[in-house]
């Protein structure tokens, strides 16, 4: 790999690039309505001159050099880059962590093997029909991305990462009140994709019994028991992105507020990222060329890290994190979550229900929101009575300050999942996240 | 005989990127894609690739993978040829860091009390589709735009607001100060929230959940809100709904469709005066469902087509957005989250920070708090109209809905 490109001198400079295949089979009511196989590939150039970044996106891989040599010419010549804050702190690294080679690497995967786990998941769990279901989906596919980094300090790094997904999604119910739900599952190859089958069905029954029976919530506040996906999006959402630091560099008010080894929350409440998970956020190496590490947010109730560039890192005078992530070579990188959960604790959830005198099961959320009020948009909940789950209830949404809620989680479960189905958007970048964490008790959320 | 087509996007952006205001990076993208078909048979091989490729290339590769080419038992359209350009000016990227530098400098100067991230963007764009029978279509568009995230520097949040706009033309900064002034000068005083509370937004986002329940299949399928209501007043007289290709805001659309279908007048009616005309197909639907094929199939490079593509319009009222308020006051909001409908149509929106406006002058910023709304009324009872001027907060065409305050 050495002296593939010519970097220019009194500069910072990097170059990334991805090349990349999607696959995707989808049978809607029967019918095949998607089947593609994409390839996409491209690369982003960028220059440092101390002051500003230069960057451009191509999808000429032949033309890396002229375009690195023609943003040198927009930039301003830099005698001491090298001392510059951020670049002294950006890591030279060397590997090459290619994982995915072979018959089961995306390209090579024959379109037969994932068309005959779509049609056992539309024979297992389509058929026969049941009159709830309105409409259903059963999909198959996946992404593998190659990703070669290589930068002006003699950084050298190529890796690779590929997911395999299907799932399994109704529609349900008439007279124009629809309501949808499913599963989705992951695994190496398309025959990881099997043995789901009970569970899509016991989700299919119990939205069916959801919709038969739930009743509107009283709004008002409650204890909340948070379902392990649950848990997770309020980790992500609700605390995670405010553990990205690149949002509080030049501001007072912010970086008071999150002082290191301030008490934020519970003790039992432990966050942590890591990008070097086996997860959907997997990147062995962040897009500055950073070894991924474990960094934890919150440790025991008390704020213990943040999510670092080099340039946030430079700024606050702390350690690289390996979270600079851009959402494709399109995209210049910020500071990005990778996989992040909260860390389980040793209730059991048959004890942290039994534990519950009068509160709401919040089983499914749709989607939530991190501003200092969080809203997590819930679907499917359960009121608890006297330690024991009974009616389905609908609930619009449940909202608390993050600030209180995280001083209000006084359970933590061992039933701990990391969830690989998300995709986390900031500043109009998606990239891929994984979120975890256990069932958990908030002693009050606002429900309505 | 095989039917040879090509789609092609070419897009071109430069960015001017802020964060927390300072200038971070200038950033140019440029790609192109294409979507090569060979329809024969019935059925149509398809080849999408992102990047150059030689036409031979791409036809070959779309032959090349019999196992994947898809039914498509239609004939590709023969169109002729039209183009369209709605260019009026393209920015170089020296001009355009010069505008930014001159926008930022004005809010920084005048707004010191509030940090400042976002962007000023240059976009240009040439779509094409040429086909064996004689279609030549080209269409051509470039905008400039500002995008302002805003944090007050006594907040504890991570951002407090922010404000945008696109125009196909940079103007003499007007919008941008009047937009910037509107939003930042009178954040720190607090106003009384109203009893009465009419949201006044930008709409795209309330129309696309509307696109789904109109999309001819969920019709068909009977998961869509409004299945069995076609022909049906479901909304209020006032309401007419369009897809809307001529809109002067319809940044980067196409005269046609993903299947080369021109509507006439590039105009479709969907819902007239609360009556809800038709839904809307491609050709496979309307061919699998009997119903009409409204030329509306999405731009699905990689795949054979399916319903949408859609620029939702709602035709304005002949009163402008003062008249139509009538003294009352309306809600700008800044900061807000929605919960997604349930199955009875219902939803919640928490307003976490929000303007108060009477259509000329901002009287102050409002404090966090919530207001329900229900699909068929914030197009039916609680619909207000679309004025007939373009708001200054937006640039834009703007809706005005009554909510109940939770």
């Amino acid at each position: 790999m050495s002296g593939k490109y010519h970097f220019p001198e009194n500069l910072y400079s990097d170059i990334r690039i991805e090349e990349k295949y999607f696959v995707h089979l989808m049978k809607l009511n029967g019918e095949l309505v998607n089947d593609k196989a994409i390839a996409d590939s491209g690369a982003l150039i960028r220059v440092y001159d101390g002051n500003m970044w230069y960057t451009t996106s191509t999808n000429e891989l032949d033309k890396i050099q002229e375009e690195l040599d023609g943003l040198a010419e927009l930039a301003s010549r830099n005698e001491s880059i090298g001392e510059d804050p951020a670049v002294r702190l950006l890591e030279v690294n060397r590997e090459v962590r290619l994982q995915f080679e072979g018959e089961n690497n995306l390209k090579n995967i024959a379109r037969a093997r994932f068309v005959d786990v779509m049609d056992h998941y539309v024979a297992e769990c389509t058929e026969p029909t049941v009159p709830e279901v309105n409409s259903w989906t059963v999909s198959v596919g996946g992404e593998y991305m190659k990703k070669s980094f290589y930068s002006s300090k003699g950084s050298e790094i190529v890796y690779d990462y590929q997911m395999i997904s299907g799932g399994v999604w109704y529609t349900f119910g008439g007279n124009g009140q629809p309501m949808n739900g499913g599963k989705q599952f992951f695994g190496a190859t398309p025959e990881d994709l099997s043995g789901h089958e009970q569970e899509v069905l016991a989700e299919r029954d119990r939205y069916i019994d959801f919709l038969a029976n739930a009743v509107d919530v009283e709004p008002g506040e409650y204890t909340c028991v948070l379902s392990p996906i649950t848990t997770a999006m309020f980790a992500h959402e609700s605390f995670g992105h405010k553990s990205e630091a690149d949002f509080m560099l030049n501001d007072p008010v912010l970086r008071e507020e999150w002082t290191m080894g301030k008490k934020v929350g519970s003790d039992p409440v432990s966050i942590c990222d890591s990008g070097d998970l086996p997860n959907h956020g997997y990147i062995p190496y962040d897009d500055e060329g950073t070894k991924a590490r474990e960094t934890w947010l919150i440790t025991d109730g008390v704020l213990t890290g943040r999510l670092h560039d080099s340039f946030s890192a430079a700024a606050l005078s702390e350690e690289l994190t390996g979270n600079c992530r851009a959402q494709d070579y399109r995209n210049r990188p910020m500071v990005r979550m990778t996989n992040t959960f909260l860390k389980a604790g040793k209730d059991s959830f048959e004890d942290i229900i039994a534990d519950t005198k009068d509160g709401i099961y919040v089983y499914m959320v749709a989607n939530g929101t991190g501003s200092a009020t969080f809203v997590m948009n819930a679907t499917v909940c359960y009121r608890i009575r006297d330690g024991k789950i009974c009616e389905p209830l609908r609930v619009h949404m449940l909202t608390g300050s993050v600030f209180q809620t995280l001083f209000d989680i006084d359970r933590v479960g061992s039933d701990f999942e990391l969830f690989d189905s998300y995709t986390c958007g900031k500043r109009n970048q998606s990239v891929r996240v994984s979120a975890g964490g256990p069932s958990i008790r908030v002693r009050k959320l606002t429900v309505s | 005989m095989a039917v040879k087509e090509k789609h092609s996007t070419h897009r071109i952006i430069s960015t001017m990127a802020y964060e927390e205001n300072k200038p971070k990076a200038f950033e140019r993208v440029n790609t192109v894609e294409s979507s090569y078909r060979v329809y024969e048979d019935g059925k149509v091989g398809i080849c999408y690739n992102i990047g150059e490729i030689s036409d031979e290339e791409g036809f070959a590769r779309a032959q090349a993978d019999p196992e994947r080419a898809r039914p498509y038992p239609f004939t590709p359209e023969a169109g002729g040829e039209r183009s369209r350009d709605k260019r009026e000016c393209e920015v170089s990227d020296r001009e355009l860091m010069d505008l930014a530098g001159e926008y930022m400098g004005y809010i920084l100067e005048k707004y010191p009390q509030f940090t400042f991230s976002g962007s000023f963007s240059e976009e240009r764009c040439k779509f094409s589709l040429n086909n064996d029978l004689g279609t030549d279509y080209s269409e051509n568009d470039a905008t400039f735009g500002a995008r302002i995230m805003f944090k007050h520097k006594d907040s504890r949040d991570i951002m407090d607001g922010g404000f945008g706009f696109n125009m196909r033309k940079p103007d003499d900064g007007s919008v941008f100060r009047t937009m910037a002034d509107l939003y930042l000068g009178q954040y720190e005083t607090i106003a009384e929230i109203p009893d009465e509370i009419i949201l006044c937004m930008q709409y795209y986002s309330l129309v696309g959940g509307l696109a789904e329940e109109l999309n001819a299949e969920n019709l068909a399928l009977g998961t869509s809100r409004l299945t069995g209501k076609v022909g049906e007043k479901v909304f209020s007289e006032e309401f007419t709904l369009e897809h809307d290709l001529t809109d002067k805001e319809a940044w980067f659309s196409r005269f046609w469709d993903g299947e080369g279908c021109v509507l006439p007048d590039d105009k479709l009616v969907l819902i007239e005066n609360g009556v809800i005309k038709t839904g809307f197909a491609d050709k496979r639907v309307a061919q699998k469902y009997g119903v009409p094929h409204t030329k509306t199939a999405g731009h699905n490079y990689g795949d054979t087509p399916f319903p949408g593509g859609l620029n939702l319009r709602i035709r304005r009222s002949d009163k402008t957005i003062k008249e139509l308020l009538g003294g009352r006051f309306a809600v700008i909001p800044m900061n807000w989250t929605g919960s997604p409908m349930d199955s009875k149509g219902e939803l919640t929106i928490v307003i976490s920070s929000s303007l108060l406006w009477d259509g000329e002058r901002i009287l102050g910023r409002l404090p966090e708090f919530r207001v329900s709304m229900n699909f068929y009324d914030v197009f039916g009872k609680e619909y207000i109209g679309v004025g007939s001027d373009d708001s200054p907060l937006y640039h834009d065409k703007v809706i005005l809905i009554k909510t109940n305050k939770v």
